[in-house]
């Protein structure tokens, strides 16, 4: 008997489809800046950013360097850790002027 | 004070914030420990504001999940707070690409009050209750706020910049409590980063049975309040990666889960959301999420570094807590990480107290903290572990693929229905456990190896 478990897999849904609530999408939230420079096409032979992405928002760019689409980031901080050349410049982004306090 | 000057309450209204200089002592992230060490400042009559970046706290902040409480307990309290079960039963189990092998733990002590100190919690409901507390206490917590970097004066560290418009905000005491993703921390060189073998990636999802309310009780076999913790290890759960699965129930969900090394991660096994749903796919796991829907979908690293990565705790005008500091044992049965946030935060705030009656800043006046924790069961849990994560790692294939496979067979021999004798069954299973551990001479040997997890 085999079991057939209808939770979502990869091959019958995509995580975009499963992602029903992302936390980090609250809004007001803010999104983390994931930079990629340039160094990544002169030096890089792997893709180890992209294959440690929980989320899959890297994509390989038409002239072989990596980008993120931000706004499906988890944050998690895997990509930094997993680029053998610290190229991953994981900073939290900093906010425009005119934002007041908030407390409670 | 003069009739036109504001009030200490104006000077703080929301429009014009001027917090500067107002606070005895900022606690950069309002997680487990920092709300723990806000809680206690604030208790002890400190004043203390708590800057979290998230739009609550508890948005950001993703574990497993299951909440120990031992300190905890002592500071709030638990009748009051958002838990979802108590564990009522571990259980431990061995995977191959299809078969399992489990043990389980389900003594009837732990159905009594205080339930072994082991919850399941949300953390998105659980972090905004402590951090309340905190704030019922006297602490102020600013929320949407992320701190950018230290302000130091000479070697001390006197304050905070944060991403506000004119957002450095000075005090004499900084907790850092940012968690494993300690950007700050290690920006101003209060440590340094971590090696990717000494990270793991995690994702979880929390699944809901939107056409079954029984779900839970029937597949996990949890009556009233009563839950379970189970734990996977072997190539069903993670391939051969060093890191294993979870599965834990929540009150009407069920959280589950991969972990493991970002240096696997990246060489060989798939990506972090295919061994995530390869693990939800095996015979073992699939009859216990059936019908579910996911709800939410998480992932973050956690620090696995143990003692070896645990920075200088304690420096002029702050000190370093919970991940931040490294704080986690994770030792393959034990995954604890929340203690030793609220315990660090517990006597980092003790400590700075203490050192702000006599108005005292250096990390000579903070010392106490890294002793205090030296004493606890913190730092001596992660002592004793530490070896045992160095040795799996170099049993990594023996642990996580041969041992399960053997254990499997001999299992399925010693427990065969056919024409043969039982005595037959069992030398053939005892074969099989021996050969994967290199004979009695390997068996021996393993056996010391591995002497100190239970002495
Ligand atoms: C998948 C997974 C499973 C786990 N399972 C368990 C388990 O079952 N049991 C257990 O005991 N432990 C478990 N752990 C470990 C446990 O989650 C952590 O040890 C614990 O959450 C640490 O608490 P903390 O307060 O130090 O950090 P966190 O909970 O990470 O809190 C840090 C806070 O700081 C905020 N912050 C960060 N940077 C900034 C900044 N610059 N400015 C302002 N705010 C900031 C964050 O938003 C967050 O709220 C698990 C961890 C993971 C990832
Ligand atoms: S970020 Fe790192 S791993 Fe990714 S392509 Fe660039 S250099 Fe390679
Ligand atoms: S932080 Fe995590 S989710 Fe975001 S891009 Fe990096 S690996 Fe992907």
């Amino acid at each position: 008997m085999s079991v057939q478990p209808s939770v979502p897999t990869v091959e019958n849904d995509s995580l975009e489809d499963r992602l029903y609530t992302v936390k980090y999408d609250d809004p007001g939230d803010s999104h983390l800046d994931v930079k990629v420079p340039n160094i990544c096409e002169e030096k890089c032979t792997t893709d180890d950013c992209i294959q440690v992405c929980p989320a899959n928002v890297w994509r390989e760019g038409e002239d072989g360097v990596p980008s993120i689409a931000y706004e499906n980031c988890l944050e998690c901080g895997s990509c930094r850790w997993a680029c053998p050349y610290d190229n991953v410049s994981w900073e939290y982004p900093t906010r425009g002027a005119g934002v007041t306090y908030k407390h409670g | 004070m003069s009739d036109d000057e504001p009030t200490e309450e104006e000077r703080r209204t929301v429009d014009d914030p001027n917090y500067d200089g107002a606070f005895d002592a900022i606690v950069v992230g309002a997680g487990l420990a920092g709300s723990a060490a806000a809680l206690t400042m604030a208790r002890e009559g400190l004043d203390v504001v708590m800057i979290e970046r998230g739009s609550y706290p508890g948005a950001k902040n993703v574990f497993g999940g299951v909440l120990y409480t031992p300190r905890l307990r002592e500071l709030v309290d638990l009748d009051e707070a958002p838990l979802e079960r108590y564990v009522a039963e571990k259980r431990f189990s061995v995977l191959t690409e299809d078969d399992e092998v489990a043990v389980s733990i389900r003594p009837d002590a732990w159905n009594d009050p205080p339930h072994n100190d082991s919850y399941t919690v949300l953390r998105g409901e659980f972090d905004r209750w402590l951090a309340e507390q905190a704030v019922a206490a006297g602490a102020t917590l600013v929320t949407e706020t992320t701190v950018t970097g230290l302000v130091r004066e000479g070697d001390r560290i006197v304050g905070v910049e944060t991403d506000r418009p004119d957002g450095t905000l000075r005090a004499p005491y900084v907790v850092l409590a940012e968690g494993g993703n300690s950007l700050v921390s290690e920006r101003a060189g209060l440590k340094s980063s971590e090696s990717r073998e000494n990270v793991a990636v995690a994702v979880k999802e929390v699944l809901e049975f939107p056409e079954n309310d029984d779900a839970i009780q029937d597949r996990f076999r949890a009556v009233d309040d009563a839950g379970a913790a189970y734990h996977y290890f072997g190539d069903g759960a993670v391939g051969d990666s060093f890191g294993g699965g979870f599965v834990y129930t929540n009150e009407d969900t069920v959280s589950i889960g991969v972990a493991y090394r970002i240096s696997d991660a990246v060489t060989g096994q798939p990506k972090p959301e295919r061994t995530l749903n390869e693990f939800k796919d095996h015979p073992a796991v699939a009859p216990l999420v059936r019908d579910a829907r996911t709800v939410e979908y998480t992932a973050k690293t956690i620090p696995e570094g143990g003692i070896g990565s645990v920075p200088e705790l304690v420096h002029d005008g702050a000190v370093l807590v919970g991940d931040a500091a490294g704080l986690v044992l994770n030792s393959g049965i034990h995954l604890e990480g929340t203690n030793m946030a609220v315990e660090s935060g517990y006597h980092a705030g003790e400590t700075i107290a203490h050192a702000a009656e006599k108005r005292a800043t250096s990390a000579a006046a903070l010392r106490a903290y890294s002793e205090a924790l030296a004493d606890s069961y913190v730092v001596k849990n992660l002592r004793r572990y530490d070896w045992l994560t160095r040795t799996v790692e170099e049993d990594r294939d023996l642990v996580f693929e041969r041992l399960p496979r053997a254990l499997v067979d001999a299992g399925e021999d010693y427990f065969a229905v056919d024409n043969e004798p039982k005595e037959s069954h069992a030398q053939r299973a005892k074969r099989r456990l021996l050969s994967a551990v290199g004979g009695w001479t390997g068996a021996a040997k393993l056996a010391f190896r591995y002497r100190k997890t239970i002495t």
